[in-house]
């Protein structure tokens, strides 16, 4: 658990960089830390690991007051990823990924497994990769070494400063995805920077939104989206915030409230989609005029019915509206 | 030119142990250079005010001729009865070798890509762990590039020394000019250039050896 209780950090005097902030980051739980450049979200996390001091207030991880706390052994118990990755480029592979334990004085089996554990983790063949250096390897490898080193010593809080921002689209897509199967399985409580609204929509249990050093708006991702707290969320999170919110739901969530319709026989030209599907993708086939009609089968493969736009309008009334 | 090879031959002892003098000379400066100038080079990174003044007096220092140098300390090694000789030659060098190893050094550690340091402080690495594991490692070849620059520079500077005798390839060049033995000045000079030429080809070997693979 990581705790924030009015935390200010003061520049030269008077630049407030970040303006009294609390919040709580849950166990476990994956936390967006979102919002335009200068606004402070990189501050803010750095305040964590103390790589900037504290003006005022107190941060607390596990209960502990991090200005009180060992600044050596508290960084090296907690994760720190970084957008250009900082692989250390005399190191191997492996003494790059296990250099938090070799600090701590691991002996070489438990590392090796480690190290072997990790690599599998992150997709990575360990053997392959072991003896190599982080030139030979591509963006997207060294992100996932990156991320690897930082659950070396298996720490129970991650901090992550745009750990996929420089990766290509293609790509960081791909290892968003890699990583939140990792955070599914190791369940690790995160603070996460990043400026681009689609990864924290995709990513994050939580968005913490900040501007100016001050958050905006600290919410479930559907919550941000849906229902903006005011002007600056609203205009932040983009026009299309209500249809980029629907990548949250699938289309089960809508049938289990309003069903569906009937499946006519008479209409020929049908597709048919998953239960699983998202729904903005339901909605973007349906506007994309596809098929006649849209089928939704489930699990097994049954035709349950099929989806139109008054389906989707009394969903989007229900959740938008909160009738 | 036979001449030349003829007094080579004929003179190959005196030259060998004029060389093996040039080479202590040099080799003993270089050593003691090392010392000073690396860990002030790493320390400078810490203190930038500090840094200037150190780095411009070493600018000066390298400005000033050698012959003046020697001549400014005659009169104050003599107090202690050094004034001619090995120690002044020495102290020169050393003095000379600071301003390419201490420049080098602290450009080598401030280039250290500021995210690669970013990781190792936010890993929990202390600051002599970051400096040995990683910081030094990755600046080893520019900080060798001074050593060797250094090393050719006083060799060709330790040829001068010999006029307040300290020995070296200096004395060939020197006697040759007073007794007009061209020969003489000549072997001289091939002798310090081949010198020079052979020890940054051996300072180039060694650093391609502790060069850490992953930055070649």
């Amino acid at each position: 658990m990581i705790e924030f209780n009015d935390v200010t950090k003061i520049y030269g005097g008077d630049v407030k960089a970040i303006d009294d902030i609390s919040m709580t980051v849950e166990d476990g739980e994956f936390v967006i830390l979102l919002g335009p450049s200068g606004c402070g979200k990189t501050t803010l996390l750095r305040m964590v690991n103390q790589l900037e001091s504290i003006s005022q207030g107190d941060i607390k991880i596990q209960g502990q007051n991090v200005r009180e706390m060992d600044k050596i052994k508290m960084r090296r118990n907690t994760g720190y990823v970084i957008q250009s990755n900082g692989l250390f480029p005399n190191m191997t592979i492996e003494d790059n990924t296990m250099i938090v334990p070799d600090l701590l004085g691991w002996d070489r089996k438990k590392k090796k497994d480690r190290f072997n554990y990790l690599m599998d983790l992150v997709g990575l063949n360990p053997d392959d990769y072991r003896k190599r250096f982080p030139h030979e390897l591509s963006g997207g490898q060294q992100q996932r070494v990156g991320v690897a080193r930082a659950m070396a010593a298996d720490p129970p809080v991650m901090l992550m400063d745009e750990p996929f921002g420089a990766l290509d689209p293609i790509i960081r897509e791909k290892v968003q995805d890699e990583f939140l199967a990792i955070q599914k399985e190791v369940k690790k409580t995160i603070l996460f920077v990043s400026h681009d609204i689609d990864e924290a929509v995709r990513m994050g249990d939580k968005i913490a939104l900040l501007r100016d050093g001050k958050v905006q708006q600290f919410d479930r991702p559907s919550e941000l989206l849906i229902r903006p707290n005011n002007d600056f969320v609203s205009d932040f999170v983009g026009k299309d915030r209500v249809l980029r919110s629907m990548s949250l739901y699938s289309v089960e969530d809508l049938v289990t409230t309003f069903g569906l319709k009937n499946k006519e026989d008479t209409i020929t030209d049908t597709k048919e989609i998953s239960i699983d599907t998202s729904l903005r993708i339901a909605i973007s086939m349906l506007l994309n005029q596809e098929a006649d009609q849209l089928v939704i089968v489930d699990r097994q493969g049954q035709a349950k019915g099929s989806l139109t736009f008054d389906l989707i309008e009394k969903f989007l009334h229900q959740e938008v509206k909160g009738a | 030119m036979t001449d030349f090879l003829n007094y080579v031959q004929r003179e190959w002892g005196t030259i060998f142990s004029y060389t093996l003098e040039h080479l202590q000379l040099v080799g003993i400066a270089i050593v003691i250079a090392i010392l000073i100038g690396v860990p002030l080079g790493i320390y400078l990174t810490t203190n930038k005010y500090l840094a200037e003044t150190i780095l411009q007096v070493a600018s000066i220092i390298i400005t000033i001729p050698s012959i003046a140098l020697f001549g400014i300390m005659i009169p104050v090694l003599s107090m202690i009865g050094q004034g001619i000789g090995f120690l002044p030659a020495l102290i020169a060098l050393v003095l000379y070798s600071q301003l390419p190893i201490i420049r080098n050094t602290y450009t080598a550690i401030q280039n250290v890509d500021p995210n690669i340091r970013d990781a190792a402080k936010g890993i929990g690495m202390t600051t002599f762990q970051r400096l040995t594991k990683v910081e030094i490692p990755n600046a080893l070849p520019l900080i060798m590039a001074g050593v060797r620059t250094a090393t050719v520079l006083n060799i060709g500077i330790g040829a001068i020394a010999a006029f307040i005798g300290s020995g070296g390839l200096g004395v060939l060049i020197n006697s040759g000019i007073s007794r007009g033995n061209s020969n003489m000045v000549l072997a001289g000079a091939v002798f310090v250039s081949l010198l020079a030429l052979v020890a940054d080809f051996i300072l180039k070997f060694i650093q391609a050896r502790i060069t850490p693979k992953g930055i070649k």
